[in-house]
């Protein structure tokens, strides 16, 4: 091997060494000084080094061009570079300045529920500015949904915890304290007046869940009290219990419309997992948000720059790395068996019988 | 470390049991006592595993307690792939990791079934922790027979003992620990490309530079920096070969154990506790 081959071997090495101790000094830093360790200015120059050593090892190794695996795997972790690149936010500013490309790196947009109102206003991430999106999004409808049923979680002051399906009928024993039942489930409680008498009913819809309950006490004696979902637990008289209806939330969902020049161009109800993706940018269901004036749904949008090349780079890393240590060995054990007499062939599974 | 009084617990204890006799009566020489141990156990680990999955409802890969579940059940089947087709020895090895992974599923870890969160509600879930496991027991397998090489002579004149005594042929631990990174290098690839994927759809970035995944990187690396070693000098110090092969594993079980439950790593992935 000469000398630039062999310093070339050395470098790609100490490129390795050097990532692996950054990424566990990375991972004491927490996420987010992490992003910025790995994005600041001396960080960048290790990048494009490691690329530029990736090109050359290409250029000064001829097995990686004549190993087709090798070369796949070496190019796909260029792609993966040049695109976490040409995707960060330097990459955007560089985007700005030689080709006029203005796109928002990330950003959210807070959208409140029951407003119909095409937005286009991004707040962009770590920073004040808000930035325009060359088109705008109209939130159709927002809905949560639960995993059913919820429970009821009973806590005695000593400590003790219960937990109490959300179904008509279920019962647990307290202890000394008595037994809980739950009697009705209310997916939105109200309450009318009939013939003076206040009572409960489940109106449609789903904003006030709560639960009809009944503790009987050891002594005998019973107390019929609700348990909401989003409001203190109501008692004729004062349990020494602590009760609570929880419910675990299964999905949030944000339908949404793109409109631009006055038109519906696209439309999507987003969850978790499941992003839009128009005009360069995808957009995210990112949290539920409230404040005094109402209930928000907040989406992440960001740009999609550099993504092609990342997933083409993940698909030429993976592939290579397969087919290199996984394809080639098959095609060499089916030739091998290819090559073997019908005798051998049918002595050596019984050998390896005999020893496995 | 709590004894879990519930029928998953108490599968989990045979099967604990089932393995380390098996590991106890193949390191005795027994093989077919072993083996046959070895299997029962693997059969108690699958009905395990079902019954957890029917018990929670979606595929039991979601916390600690369902991973180390499902590592133990997995050992066998590696195992044998390895002596069968890699021509790997070491068989009482598997049957101690598989023992020793089941231990804190089925001492330490909280085994409350939980609805799945948003983010794990998606396709890649299942095969993205699928495959992370299936490349660790065969890094662990690896880490093993470096170990075993790093041993020096006294370390693999009775291994070699052993395997002539049983009749045998196996790899020597260098080659075997070469062989079996070559078989789960891929796959904890495969494990990151799927879980950048999926950190894509489901929280918009493709590296999010959370502790979990850091480590993971560095583990990727730690075998990467393995293969490159191994190119310049092949089996020419095969003490650092073994070296690289253990510091891999050393990243692996930081990135499963220590940022799932440490505090000094906050981040994305401690819904995994």
């Amino acid at each position: 091997m000469s000398q630039f081959r062999r310093a070339v071997l050395w470098a790609a090495l100490t490129a390795i060494i050097l990532l692996a101790l950054l990424s566990i000094y990375g991972a004491f830093l927490g996420a987010e000084r992490a992003q910025a360790f790995f994005n600041s200015l001396p960080l960048a120059f290790y990048w494009f080094a490691l690329a530029a050593l990736l090109v050359t090892g290409i250029a000064v190794f001829r097995r990686l061009l004549e190993v087709p695996s090798l070369l796949l795997l070496h190019l796909g972790s260029i792609l993966v570079l040049a695109g976490g690149m040409w995707g960060s936010n330097a990459g955007h500013a560089m985007q700005k300045e030689l080709f006029g490309l203005d796109r928002i790196t990330k950003g959210l947009m807070k959208m409140e529920i029951s407003d119909r109102t095409p937005q286009s206003r991004v707040a962009v991430e770590d920073s004040s500015d808000t930035l325009e999106l060359p088109f705008s999004v109209r939130l159709q409808a927002f809905r949560l949904e639960y995993y059913t049923p919820g429970y009821l979680l009973i806590q005695s002051r000593t400590g003790q915890t219960w937990k109490l399906p959300a179904d008509a009928g279920a019962q647990v024993s307290l202890g000394d304290l008595g037994k809980m039942t739950v009697e009705r489930v209310f997916q939105n409680f109200k309450l009318a007046l009939e013939e003076g008498k206040h009572v409960a009913y489940d109106a449609p819809g789903d904003s006030n869940p709560a639960l009809q309950v009944r503790m009987e006490k050891p002594d005998g004696t019973a107390t019929a009290g609700l348990v909401f979902a989003q409001f203190e637990p109501m008692f004729p008289e004062p349990i020494d219990l602590n009760l609570s209806y929880q419910r675990t939330v299964k999905d949030y969902i944000s339908e949404l419309e793109i409109v631009q020049d006055g038109k519906v161009v696209a439309a999507k109800a987003i969850e978790v997992n499941h992003p839009l993706h128009y005009g360069g940018y995808h957009f995210y269901q990112h949290s539920l948000d409230e404040d005094a004036r109402g209930r928000y749904t907040v989406l992440m949008v960001v740009s999609d720059s550099g993504l092609n090349l990342v997933y083409g780079g993940y698909m030429m890393l993976a592939a290579g790395v397969f087919w290199h240590f996984w394809g080639r060995r098959i095609l060499t054990a089916i030739e091998s068996r290819r090559m073997m007499t019908p005798e051998t062939r049918e002595t050596l599974p019984k050998i390896a019988g005999q020893h496995g | 470390m709590a004894i879990k009084h519930t029928i998953l617990g108490l599968l989990i204890y045979v099967t604990i049991a089932a393995y380390l006799l098996a590991c106890v009566a193949l390191m005795a020489g027994r093989r077919k006592v072993g083996r046959a141990v070895f299997v029962a156990g693997f059969f108690v680990a699958i009905l395990s595993f079902i019954y957890r999955w029917y018990d929670v409802r979606h595929v039991p890969l979601q916390n600690l307690f369902e991973v180390f579940l499902f590592l133990g059940m997995i050992c066998y089947p590696i195992s044998w792939f390895c002596w069968r087709v890699l021509r790997i020895g070491g068989q009482w090895t598997d049957a101690l990791i598989g023992a020793v992974v089941l231990v804190p599923a089925g001492f330490v870890f909280n085994a409350e079934p939980m609805p799945l969160p948003p983010a794990l509600q998606s396709w890649l879930f299942a095969p993205h922790v699928t495959v992370y496991m299936l490349s660790y027991i065969f890094m662990a397998k690896a880490a093993f027979q470096a170990g075993e090489q790093l041993l020096g002579t006294a370390g693999r004149a009775s291994s070699h003992k052993m395997s002539w005594r049983a009749g045998t042929f196996a790899l020597p631990p260098e080659q075997a620990t070469y062989e079996l990174i070559t078989i789960g290098f891929p796959l904890l690839t495969l494990g990151l490309v799927l879980g950048s994927w999926w950190g894509k759809l489901a929280w918009g970035d493709y590296w999010g530079w959370d502790p979990k995944e850091l480590w993971s990187l560095a583990s990727w690396l730690a075998y990467l920096g393995y293969f490159h070693w191994r190119y310049m000098f092949g089996k020419k110090h095969p003490h650092i070969n073994s070296i690289w092969a253990i510091a891999g594993m050393l990243a692996i079980i930081i990135t499963l154990l220590w940022v799932n439950l440490s505090r000094l790593f906050p981040g994305l992935h401690s819904y995994a506790t």
